[in-house]
């Protein structure tokens, strides 16, 4: 057997590349890279079948004998298989029945994927070729096929594939036809597609044929699709049920929070009759004004209400969608009295806000009051499709249930903004170089993390070595001083001579425990690449070292610490300033390496405290097996998750455990959240004291970092005051007797 | 992962590797386990491989235990002591302060933290390959073992030399020990790999073999 494959060579981390691991945590993960790739093969089968069906459109010249067989959707290209085919699936723009927009839902086998297509009828014209094929016996005037077409541009499913989705729900009303929504793995959610003839069933035992199909234990109508993801969820919405206390009225959800998004292609399509946007929204107004004339789904509302596509679609002007922009109305139109509509300065201000505004339960709702109110004023139809209401997160188009526990829901369907680059740092200086504003910064980094070209700086404050309120000539000025200090401190232990050394066996031998370690450190990166000492960064991490350990005498040098200076000096790249970023790290973490191992001790059981808040089938799990000293996690929180992730990654993550920004201990929530990815199988496989470790520790490598990110910023804000609670004071990385949180300010 | 033979296997032992830092432990697994020797990262905390061997007709799941040497991580790594049957004791031939720390130090943890009285002991000392740099002698090193009653070898995880017979020796002896296979049948089910189901044919009666 590949003993050592199968061992993990976790040694090797640095050089692995994300694409090439096996992501335990998260099949999601790989839709950023691969996704793209494998979607533009199967929008080429698309196209092909579009073409197809438009032909078959304009043979047969009427909508609704749109009935191409399997056999002749199939087989237009060799490479791939319709495995499913269901004509008259619908999407309800509006409950107009005219706006109905009708197509075809397919599933598209390609090689081992399977993708999902639905491709409305084209009845009206197809816009964008150019061309206006008027269809006889056709229901709708001109200028109404025309939105129409817009519409079914709009909602147009390319292809998505199944390793993209999170879930299907299905709803089967008292009355009216069966639908799904289908919701993916990003958060993002499609608008419900009902099946007008039937064959839900049908299409998820086709799935079930393909792709790992699990019901969810939760609620009986949701299916998890790949079904990783969700034991996170699972529990911590178990949890919600059974532990939060007051639940808003209008929360009659019993399931998972549902971030419902709706995700466009949105065509750029040439039309006359071009509007202005604010001229749009009144339009849009006065078109949401209008009378409904039967109760219809609230989710459907919700949808619509967030959904600018369904809102908008019909009034507005291709063009505005033109750049798959979107802008989501977090007011509901279609019901009066109508909250006060936002300016479209808000709707863009607002998803920044609404991405930001977590931490404290006052904003934690801000984003969602107005669909709670909504909901709680609806009374219109009252039937079992209650829980998908949702808040609007417009920055990011998305649309997030606001059922529960909004925060953690929110941070699910969020994408992570961009990092700060050097244009918006910048802005947060002041004229002469003060951070105006140190927690708007440690926020913003917290969310997004730092561009690479402007780490260097950022860091340096983030570490506590630059005060935030320091100027740019008081900047310049420690530089230099600390310089000489850090020569001073260098040269008592490089003016040892070899006659003092002999008698000097504690120096001797922490340089050469420093010297054994430096030299197996990052090797595989080229910064440090090379053998044994002869890369000058070797060198320099060495005599960083040393000096830190006569620096701070009493600890000395423990291993571990190269790993923790390793990306400080590659980031920062000078030696005297590594040192001070060190040594501020230090200041914090020193307590995992003092001998006693009581900072270790003290992480450890806090997060034992927090995995019983967070996720008591598991503590009860650990606990049945004694596993419950966490030892398994000791890696992770020795030298945070440096081994557990490529360097990149290592970069980002800790710019974000030191933005000290929801929790000073969001690595304990890390910890609690990939524990509670793997808690299935951590609990199906019955592993104890032995097998878990081995688990853990093969977990390096692939770690998806962005989910497990959301995963615990997520739970550390459902913990709240419970799970600060859960760690006692002077806990590291806190220094006791200083303010909590108060280090970096 | 690795696509094995199969979930058979009549006896499944757990080894640790203990000793002071930088004197070839993960090195040592390494070469054990995948015949490959690297520049390895210090090993935090403890780390743990796989291997199954066939020994004497029978064949052995080894699940090995690479621990952190220096001191510091011993309140974490006497944990690992729990239910292994042999201990390999490792220290590097060219450093003496990492073959005195064996009595001083590890000879005690594995009296303090091992919970099979009769838990086979191997004296391993590394780094043979460094001749010029040799500062314990091989003399030294028997008559250490003879002491504390271990086996005891000499190699190099660079060159492989005994490497492999270091853990061959460790495993016959405990094969020749029967008080220690008593629990080595793969009752143990979480020892087992997710995707090796538990099979109790594997090894009829092998716990009852003293030959």
């Amino acid at each position: 057997m590949g003993g050592g494959g199968g061992g993990g060579d976790n040694e090797t981390y640095a050089s692995m590349e994300e694409a090439n691991a096996v992501d335990y945590s998260a099949p999601s993960r790989q839709q950023d890279s691969s996704y793209s790739v494998a979607s533009t093969s199967a929008v080429q089968v698309e196209e092909e079948l579009y073409k197809k069906e438009r032909m078959t459109l304009l043979q047969e010249n009427s909508v609704d004998s749109t009935r191409a067989t399997d056999a002749q959707s199939s087989g237009v290209l060799d490479d791939y298989e319709v495995v499913y085919v269901k004509d008259n699936v619908s999407v309800h723009p509006t409950q107009n029945a005219l706006g109905r927009i009708s197509g075809r839902l397919r599933l598209i086998k390609q090689g081992p994927s399977l993708f999902m297509t639905w491709i409305p009828y084209s009845h009206g014209g197809l816009s964008r070729q150019g061309s206006n094929v008027v269809v006889k016996g056709g229901l709708r005037n001109r200028m109404g096929s025309r939105a129409a077409e817009r519409d079914r541009n709009l909602y147009t499913i390319r292809a998505v594939s199944l390793s993209e989705m999170r879930s299907i729900r299905r709803h089967t009303p008292p009355f009216g036809w069966q639908y799904i929504i289908i919701v993916l793995t990003s958060g993002l959610a499609f608008p419900p597609l009902y099946f007008h003839n039937g064959g839900v069933k049908e299409f998820l035992a086709t799935i079930r044929n393909h792709a790992l199909l699990v019901r969810s234990a939760e609620d009986a109508n949701v299916y998890l699709v790949n079904d990783i993801q969700d034991p996170l969820q699972r529990s911590l919405t178990s949890l919600e049920l059974t532990e939060q206390p007051a639940q808003p009225a209008s929360a009659p959800s019993q399931e998972a929070p549902w971030p419902v998004i709706l995700k466009q292609e949105v065509p750029a399509a040439a039309e006359n009759d071009v509007k202005r946007e604010g001229s749009l929204k009144q339009d849009s107004r006065a078109d949401s004004l209008r009378k409904r004339d039967h109760a219809r789904d609230l989710s459907m509302n919700v949808l619509e209400k967030f959904s600018l596509v369904t809102k908008f679609a019909r009034e507005t002007t291709a063009q505005i969608f033109g750049e798959s922009r979107m802008y989501l109305d977090g007011l509901d139109m279609d019901r009066g009295p109508a909250p006060r509509p936002p300016s479209d300065a808000e709707v863009l201000i607002s998803g920044k806000e609404a991405q930001a505004s977590f931490n404290k339960g006052e904003d934690s709702s801000s984003g969602l009051k107005s669909a709670d109110e909504e909901v709680v004023d609806d009374n219109l139809s009252a039937d079992d499709e209650g829980d998908d209401q949702a808040a609007t997160n417009v920055g990011t188009f998305e649309l997030v249930d606001g059922t529960q526990d909004d925060s953690p829901s929110l941070v699910w369907g969020r994408a992570r903004p961009p990092p700060l680059g050097s244009e918006e740092w910048r802005s947060f200086l002041d004229s002469e170089g003060r951070v105006m504003d140190p927690k708007a910064l440690r926020k913003r980094i917290f969310h997004g993390g730092i561009e690479p070209e402007v780490r260097h700086v950022v860091w340096k404050f983030l570490l506590g070595y630059f005060q935030f309120d320091s100027t740019y000539a008081e900047r310049e000025y420690l530089i230099a001083k600390k310089k000489e200090e850090y020569e001073v401190l260098k040269a008592q232990w490089q003016t040892v001579s070899p006659e003092q050394a002999k008698r000097f066996a504690k120096y001797r031998e922490r340089k050469h425990r420093v010297e054994k370690d430096v030299v197996r450190t990052d090797r595989t990166l080229p910064y440090y690449a090379g053998e044994g000492d002869d890369n000058a960064n070797i060198s320099v991490l060495r005599d960083i070292l040393v000096t830190y350990s006569f620096y701070n005498f009493d600890l000395g040098y423990c291993q571990g610490m190269s790993d923790l200076l390793s990306p400080i000096l590659y980031v920062v790249d000078n030696e005297s300033e590594a040192f001070w970023c060190f040594a501020a790290l230090m200041e914090h973490l020193a307590p995992n390496f003092h001998r006693d191992q009581n900072g270790m001790h003290s992480q450890l059981l806090a997060l034992s405290k927090l995995v019983q808040l967070l996720d008591r089938p598991l503590h009860d799990y650990f606990k049945q097996v004694d596993c419950l000293n966490y030892f398994f996690c000791f890696r992770w929180i020795l030298i945070q998750f440096k081994r557990e992730f490529d360097y990149e990654n290592v970069l980002k993550l800790w710019e974000v455990l030191w933005t000290n920004y929801l929790s000073e201990h969001f690595h304990l929530y890390m910890c609690v959240a990939l524990l509670k990815r793997h808690r299935r199988r951590i609990m199906d496989e019955q592993m104890e004291f032995d097998t878990l470790l081995k688990f853990i520790n093969e977990l390096s490598g692939h770690i998806n970092l962005e989910s497990t990110l959301r995963d615990a910023e997520a739970l550390c804000l459902h913990a709240g005051e419970r799970g600060a609670g859960c760690i006692p004071p002077g806990t590291p990385p806190s220094i006791p007797d200083e303010e909590a949180g108060g280090w970096s300010d | 992962m690795a696509g094995n033979s199969g979930p058979e296997f009549d006896h499944i032992f757990k080894l640790l590797l203990i000793g002071d830092s930088g004197v070839g432990k993960s090195s040592l697994l390494l070469r054990f386990t995948s015949d490959t020797f690297d520049d390895l990262s210090p090993t935090i905390g403890v780390d743990f491989k796989l291997k199954l061997v066939t020994l004497s007709g029978r064949r052995l799941k080894l699940t090995i235990w690479d621990t952190a040497g220096q001191e510091r991580f011993r309140t974490l790594t006497s944990s690992y002591y729990r239910g292994a049957q042999g201990v390999i004791l490792v220290y590097d031939v060219t450093r003496r302060d990492t073959f005195t720390d064996l009595s001083e130090v590890w000879l005690k943890e594995v009296e303090l933290y091992s919970t099979n009285p009769d838990c086979i002991k191997m004296l391993v000392g590394n780094k043979v390959d460094k001749d010029a740099e040799r500062v314990v002698s091989k003399q030294e090193g028997i008559a250490f073992a003879r002491q504390y009653g271990c086996l005891f070898l000499e190699c190099s995880a660079k060159t492989r030399a005994n490497v492999q017979l270091c853990f061959e020796e460790l495993v016959q002896k405990i094969l020749d020990t029967p008080s220690l296979l008593a629990d080595t049948k793969g009752v143990k089910k979480n020892l087992l790999r997710p995707e090796e189901p538990y099979n109790p044919q594997a090894a009829p009666g092998a716990g009852n073999c003293t030959c």
